[in-house]
């Protein structure tokens, strides 16, 4: 679904780069942490996934697009099938949380009734029912971030990427966040969550992908946050955030 | 999508306003250009018509007119005049024949207030041919031929009164036009800095709408149709403002003189309408390019 072939970003000329000669695939349906500290070039994976930017070196293919060759035109069609949740989750403050949701469908030219049955079908899968007519200030942070996550999904995206969809959560409510996003997951949407927050990743023991400084050190199936999982255990599930 | 060009509007209205305004004043500029290039030609066409050719023949008084040199006009240059005029048929179309007692009678009504006219004459005033041409435009050709003939003191040009006339119009209407086109980049600039101001202030709204993958013409799209809005509210204007500098102003101000109500040919209310289509098209031609063009450029999808 997701595969970078050598991919090597740089943001400026004389900088190192973002990420360095990454490789990795991530198949459809699959549930893929990608971890490491501030700065190790997550968002950079992320960004380039959606084309946002693009590689310097090397390919990347999502969704059977080369996004190399990839004209400006054809970049929505590409987005259509990529949902995206972010740390400070970017709702329309003027909208309620039906608003914020059948927006995208709008945009994307859906029919009323369509609208209509998706929009209550999807805050339900996330969890917010009954909560479709407040507004994104009456809501708290893990509710706003399910709502975040509803208007990512509501289009029906074969792929969806978080990117620190915990960061301004609590430990409680950020296990409520990717329990919801597993079950995303298993509606065959192959979901990718960039984070720094350990505890999620030692409680779901999903595949993880470690990034530091840019380059991809770890690739391990049920892993956990930190590299050497038997050491972690020693210290404790609540250990200090490596990031 | 209405829900989303009225709420812009409302936030934006002063930027709305301004633009409004400025397509109002280039365009009311614009039809001012046009409307005087109409009234030369809807002028042209009228007194060319009704213009004659006057061919003065020589009085006693006519002196230092080396064609007048034997004094007052003879029987004999008079009926050459004439001859010479019937030979150039079909230009010449009619001729008359107007008597210094006729041509006096006439100064006398037409001055009858003047102190001067007691020290005119009847000997004074000249008798003449008033020519009427089957075509206006070639009045030269009477003026070259009779130009300096014997017992002809003068052949009157009225065109060159005329003429400065046109000349003046001309000046006006190319003045309005250079205003138009200065207000019209005006224009342009204002829509320019005002679709990236509201761009600006909905970044987050359109940010989401890249997200999802909205094309560009579902992004673009309420910005275009505000800026066409505004647009054509301000041509609606200068429609207006046209109309009413026509009704009250210049079709009263010539139409209603007493008594000569037809001594210019002016453009009417009807001009303004006709000319009203061409500057919607061009204010949604105006609109739409720029707004486009801007989007294209600021507001990368």
């Amino acid at each position: 679904m997701i595969r970078f072939e050598h991919v090597t970003k740089r943001y400026g000329a004389s900088t190192a780069p973002a990420i360095d000669d990454v490789s990795m695939e991530v198949a459809r349906g699959e549930f893929v942490f990608v971890v490491g500290a501030s700065g190790s070039g997550k968002s950079t994976m992320m960004r380039l996934a959606t084309r946002e930017i693009t590689a310097t070196q090397g390919s990347v293919l999502v969704a059977g697009r080369e996004l190399r060759d990839l004209p400006d035109r054809r970049v929505p069609a590409l987005r259509r099938e990529i949902g995206v949740v972010f740390q400070d989750f970017r709702l329309l403050e003027g909208k309620t949380v039906y608003q914020n949701v059948a927006f995208v469908l709008k945009v994307l030219g859906s029919k009323r009734h369509t609208v209509k049955q998706l929009v209550p079908e999807t805050l339900e899968l996330v969890g917010l029912e009954g909560k479709a007519n407040r507004l994104p200030h009456e809501l708290s942070g893990g509710e706003q971030q399910r709502v975040a996550i509803a208007r990512a999904v509501v289009k029906k995206p074969p792929i969806l990427l978080a990117d620190e969809p915990t960061g301004n959560l609590d430990p409680e409510t950020s296990r409520g966040i990717v329990t919801v996003l597993d079950r995303i997951n298993k509606t065959n949407t192959t979901v990718v969550v960039a984070t720094h927050d350990q505890s999620i990743v030692d409680d779901f023991k999903k595949r993880v992908l470690e990034l530091k400084d840019g380059v991809l050190v770890r690739d391990e199936q049920q892993g956990g946050y930190l590299r050497d999982r038997r050491f972690d255990e020693g210290r404790g599930r609540r250990g200090s955030d490596a990031g | 999508m209405i829900g989303e060009v009225a709420n812009g509007l409302r936030r934006n209205a002063s930027m709305i306003i301004s633009v409004i305004l400025v397509s109002m004043i280039s365009l009311f500029f614009l039809g001012s250009g046009l409307l005087a290039q109409r009234e030369v030609s809807l002028a042209k066409g009228y007194w060319y018509d009704k213009v004659e050719v006057s061919i003065f023949l020589c009085t006693a008084q006519s002196t230092g007119v080396p064609s007048c040199a034997s004094g007052k006009v003879t029987p004999a240059q008079r009926s050459q005049v004439k001859r010479d005029l019937d030979s150039m048929k079909p230009l010449v179309q009619e001729v008359y024949y107007e008597s210094s007692d006729q041509a006096y009678a006439r100064f006398k009504k037409q001055f009858k207030n003047s102190p001067y006219l007691s020290q005119i004459s009847p000997d004074a005033m000249p008798s003449s041919y008033r020519v009427k041409l089957s075509d206006p435009k070639r009045y030269d050709d009477i003026v070259n031929a009779f130009s300096g003939a014997q017992g002809v003191e003068a052949v009157s040009d009225q065109h060159n009164v005329l003429n400065t006339f046109f000349r003046l119009l001309k000046v006006v209407s190319i003045g309005a036009v250079g205003l138009a086109v200065v207000m019209v980049i005006c224009a342009i600039l204002l829509i320019t800095t005002t679709i990236r101001q509201v761009a600006f202030s909905r970044r987050r709204q359109v940010g989401i709408m890249r997200l999802v993958g909205a094309s560009a013409t579902v992004i673009y799209l309420p910005f275009v149709i505000e800026t066409l809005l505004a647009t054509l509210v301000g041509a609606a204007l200068a429609i207006g403002l046209l109309w009413a500098t026509v009704h009250y102003g210049i079709a009263r101000l010539f139409n209603d003189h007493s008594g000569s109500g037809d001594l210019i040919s002016v453009i009417g209310v009807g001009d303004v309408w006709s000319i009203a289509p061409w500057l919607l098209v061009g204010a949604f031609v105006l609109a739409l390019v720029t707004a486009w063009i801007t989007l294209r450029r600021y507001l990368k999808v």
